[in-house]
């Protein structure tokens, strides 16, 4: 029964709005560095861009997806209202006040140092309180998604927490964990020498502390669509869910294995040993388990669901789903991109293959599809199946959701494609201008225009959400029913209890954190000499 | 609900997940921090315990090598960011009577006409730099050399700080009408030439770069000659050589005639 | 009950299946991370093999990157040491100049903040952080002309740091060679 629709409401369409003008600006970039623009513009309006898109898409926009999911889930699977509302506000205002605290001095550009900070370049202290509330207003929800359930398994000794709730919850503690990396950099490194109490940093030691936050927060804005395919998908086609117990082993995995694997994102700095490269390397092997037994997961639900229906034959099956259900046609869209981002993924992380590809446009073209991609895909649908629910009025243009999920997976294969293409030929990323006529560099042109089409297309698809969004609030008023998950095709008798609770596996989150990150941070800690000046940005004029 | 308390190495669960996360980890352990490193020839590592530590990562300090010493004077100075960016009440009034006697080039308010740098309202850092490089050499000019080898370090800092108080004055040539040609707005990336206002201050400040706004267009135009010949080598670490070479003649004389005419 | 029987069946048949999967998944990743470990064993393509510091803010000043030092030097075994530092917006030298088909060992650090390198047309790749060195091994295949973008956002004139990397055959690098002791291809 959901009671704080406001809430949830409020959650959604700040991260909408937010997504709908990081968007623009995405689009922005992709032509204004494409060799459609004839325009000499000012480099630093593009780098200025970039950070307000990163930052919005990157910490503002999941973040209040997953929460206000969260608060869903919350009253939706445990069937009683929300415990701590006044809370849940607060850390709704912290993270909107805290949105435009940090977008101010970047809009200003005083602070275009990207959405991963990059010191010891130091822009504007403002940018990095509003990220620092940002984080904290997510861990106001992290805290009460805890308590919210520790409540509910108190009143409820014999209950097995339901899936739905129990994925949240991995995915609260997975974020609040993974937070604390980026949290450690801004607070004790950057922001003591953007407020001038000192002025040298340790870069080496930054990515370290960033390369905590920076990978495992993938696995974060992946739970909500993680736990679409399992609770929302199944039910949505009328099937039901192929197995309880391997979902919650496959979220437990992504607790324990997202976070000591960040290194990866470090093979190629020279502050980190070789042999830790290499312990990092094998656990980002391992995350891949978690994915592989979801797609099995979810392509047998789907079975099921089709059978059900009267489909028949080993493949035959697949035509008798109902593809003109938008969540039927997400899912499979979602898990399409999933599988070339990933294949993509067991590229940057191979110790060896990553030098190939390292920081070039294949890393933007691989999160973008992964991202962007197979993920907020799965937005889109957990939007339009809760949609009604909250808002009490139904969202009757399903042939727009279809039109627009589909321009968003052409638009996002147009333009990750081409991208992942010309990292390949060694194309750097993050530069405001390349001069195409260069006989060095035009053998790109043609790919980068085919990306900037496929940026407008995906531009043209969020207008076609927002539109149906929007729509949807002067449809007549119709009872959408309380909102339900799947339910799994064999109910389990019983769960063991390390598959209900969550202390074995943050304890073994934290320990495996502890070996890997622990000696590569004490070390360069410790070392003093690498505390290097630092480069403050935008303050020279 | 569970037949065995979860923390307990009795408990399946428990068991098999500690033992295989361990397994992993000390597998992956050994395999990263000793037998990789070991398998790699070019380490030349010494033994075990050199391995474990050269792969997780021990640092030690560059080698010096035997590094060839250049057979010019170079820049000795330090360069930082916050570097002379507050400014002392005390030291700006030093560098006032100081300043006296280069008003003579520089004019009284440290504006001129005589194709000598504009220093009124120039970032402090820049002129105590070159005022230190004409002193130690690295940077030579029959009428500054010896200006400046009189002066104490306390001396160049005031001096420094004065004109860094002063206020900009827009120069004779200001005209806010000419158009900023191609090579400050965007450059020549495949050249290595970034946007001249990346570092000189209209777009953002790299320590040590110069304001250039009215400066006069001949004293531009002989910098970058001098930089891109090599007749002047104390950017530290051919900062400005390796952008002035890659300039051609015309575009050196629409960089010094566009500065000339801005703010 | 038929349909409870039924339903134990079913539900063996699931669980079994799905184990199988997860073997078979646990089987895909351990390739996966053996094929990684064993071209690290023997191709000997890793990441940097230790770490080594140095202060950005006077590379100018001594050691071996000043200015003077900077560009390919041949050693005694008869491989090439290049050194070369990144800087807002250059690499210096401006252009590598490099033999082919000699093992060469690329030693190179940041005089600011955080640069990248990246050689197209090659595998070669790394970071440079500031107040630490960047040393990896490479060889170049065949003389060519290559572009050095800069990889990593560096500030405002990121876009325009472009050096250069010219290979040029073995009798023609010692000839260079027998000219001076330090070679780059700065014109």
């Amino acid at each position: 029964m959901l009671t704080n629709k406001r809430l949830i409401l409020a959650h959604f369409w700040l991260a909408f709005i937010v997504f709908g003008a990081a968007l623009v600006l995405g689009a922005w970039q992709m032509f204004v560095r494409s060799p459609l623009n004839a325009w000499h513009f000012n480099p630093e309006f593009y780098y200025r861009s970039v950070t307000a898109h990163g930052s919005a898409m990157g910490y503002v926009f999941p973040t209040l997806v997953a929460m206000g999911f969260g608060y869903a889930i919350t009253e939706s699977a445990l069937e009683k209202p929300l415990i701590g509302r006044r809370w849940a506000w607060a850390g709704f205002f912290l993270v909107a006040i805290g949105a435009v605290v940090a977008m101010i001095p970047v809009s200003l550009g005083l602070a275009s140092v990207l959405y991963t900070f990059y010191p010891p370049m130091v822009g504007n202290p403002f940018y990095y309180i509003g990220v620092v509330m940002v984080v904290v207003g997510s861990w106001i929800w992290v805290a009460l998604m805890s308590i919210n359930m520790a409540i509910w398994k108190r009143e409820n000794p014999d209950k097995p927490v339901p899936l739905a709730m129990f994925a949240n919850v991995a995915g609260s503690y997975l974020w609040g964990w993974t937070a604390v990396g980026a949290a450690l950099e801004i607070i004790f490194q950057i922001l003591p020498v953007a407020l001038g109490l000192r002025s040298t940093i340790d870069a080496g030691l930054a990515r370290v502390f960033f390369s905590w936050t920076l990978h495992a927060i993938v696995y974060f804005w992946l739970i909500p669509t993680y736990i679409a395919y399992y609770t929302i998908f199944p039910r949505a086609i009328g099937g039901r869910l192929y197995s309880d117990a391997m979902a919650r082993i496959s979220f437990i995995l992504f607790v324990v294995v997202a976070m000591p694997i960040g290194v990866h994102h470090l093979f190629a700095d020279p502050q980190v040993g070789a042999g830790f490269k290499f312990m990092h390397s094998v656990f980002t092997g391992l995350v891949a388990l978690p994915t592989l037994l979801t797609v099995f997961t979810i392509c047998a639900s789907a079975e099921i669901a089709s059978r059900l229906r009267g489909g028949h034959g080993a493949f035959g099956w697949i035509t008798a789903l109902p593809w003109q259900n938008p969540i039927m046609l997400a899912t499979a869209l979602s898990l399409v991109m999933l599988g070339f981002g990933g294949a993509g993924g067991l590229i940057n992380m191979s110790y060896q293959l990553d030098a190939s590809i390292h920081n070039t446009q294949w890393i933007t073209g691989h999160f973008h599809l992964i991202f962007g991609g197979a993920i907020v895909i799965m937005y889109f649908a957990i939007a339009y199946d809760l949609w009604p629910h909250l808002t009490g009025r139904a969202l009757e243009s399903f042939g727009l959701m279809r039109t627009q999920l589909w321009l968003w997976f052409i638009g996002m294969i147009v333009t990750t494609f081409p991208w992942h293409y010309v990292g390949i030929l060694g194309m750097p990323r993050r530069m405001a201008f390349y001069d195409y006529a260069n006989p060095a560099i035009s053998p790109q042109a043609f790919s980068v225009v085919m990306s900037a089409v496929g940026g407008f297309i995906l531009l043209l698809s969020g207008a076609l959400f927002l539109t149906v969004l929007i729509r949807g609030q002067w449809a007549d008023n119709s009872e959408a029913g309380s909102y339900r998950f799947a339910i799994p095709l064999h109910m389990p008798a019983r769960i063991p209890a390390a598959l209900n609770s969550f202390g074995l596996w943050l304890a073994l989150m934290i320990g495996l954190t502890v070996v890997n990150y622990g000696y590569p941070i004490a070390q360069l800690m410790v070392l003093k000499e690498t505390n290097v000046p630092a480069v403050y940005v935008g303050a020279g004029r | 609900m569970s037949e065995q308390p979860l923390f307990s190495f009795r408990n399946s669960w428990f068991a098999t997940s500690v033992g295989v996360t361990a397994a992993i980890a000390v597998l992956a352990a050994l395999a990263g921090l000793i037998w990789l490193p070991l398998a790699q020839p070019d380490l030349k590592l010494s033994g075990i315990w050199d391995a474990i530590c050269s792969a997780a990562g021990v640092p030690r300090v560059s080698s010096q090598g035997n590094a060839i010493q250049p057979d010019f004077k170079t820049s000795n100075v330090v360069m930082t960011s916050e570097m002379l960016t507050k400014p002392n009440q005390v030291s700006i009034g030093r560098g006032a009577t100081l300043a006296q006697r280069c008003a003579i080039c520089h004019g009284p308010q440290g504006v001129s006409d005589a194709n000598s740098p504009n220093l009124a309202g120039q970032f402090a850092a820049v002129t105590y730099k070159e005022l230190n490089d004409f002193k130690t050499g690295a940077r030579v000019n029959v009428v500054m050399s010896p200006f400046a080898a009189t002066m104490s370090d306390q001396d160049m800092l005031d001096v420094a700080a004065y004109y860094a108080y002063l206020p900009r004055v827009p120069s004779n040539n200001l005209d806010p009408k000419v158009a900023a040609p191609a090579i400050v707005t965007i450059g020549a990336p495949m050249r290595n030439v970034p946007p001249c206002g990346a570092c000189h201050g209209d777009i953002d400040n790299k320590a040590g770069s110069p304001w250039l706004g009215g400066q006069s267009a001949v004293y531009i135009k002989a910098q970058l000659h001098a930089f891109a010949s090599g007749s002047r080598r104390n950017d530290i670490s051919q900062q400005m050589r390796n952008i002035a070479r890659q300039m051609t003649s015309e575009e050196i004389d629409q960089v010094a005639h566009y500065y000339e005419a801005q703010p | 009950m038929t349909a409870e029987a039924d339903h134990g069946i079913g539900e063996a048949v699931a669980a079994r299946v799905e184990r199988r999967w997860a073997t078979l998944s646990i089987v895909i990743v351990g390739l996966l991370v053996g094929m990684a470990t064993y071209i690290g064993i023997h191709q000997a393509t890793m990441p940097q093999g230790h770490v080594e510091t140095a202060d950005p803010a006077t590379l100018h000043l001594s050691g071996e990157f000043v200015e003077s030092n900077l560009g390919s030097a041949v050693e005694a075994d008869g491989s090439v040491t290049v050194r070369a530092i990144g800087q807002q917006y250059s690499f210096t030298p401006q252009c590598v100049v490099v033999p082919s088909d000699t093992p060469v060992k690329l030693r190179a650090t940041s005089a600011d903040v955080v640069h990248g390198l990246l050689i197209e047309g090659t595998n070669i790749n790394t970071m440079l952080v500031p107040g630490y060195v960047s040393d990896l091994p490479v060889r170049f295949k065949a003389p060519g002309d290559h572009v050095m973008p800069c990889q990593e956002f560096c500030g405002i004139g990121h876009q325009g740091m472009w050096g250069k990397v010219k290979v040029v055959d073995k009798p023609a690098f010692a000839k260079l060679a027998a000219a001076k002791r330090r070679l780059t291809c700065v014109d």
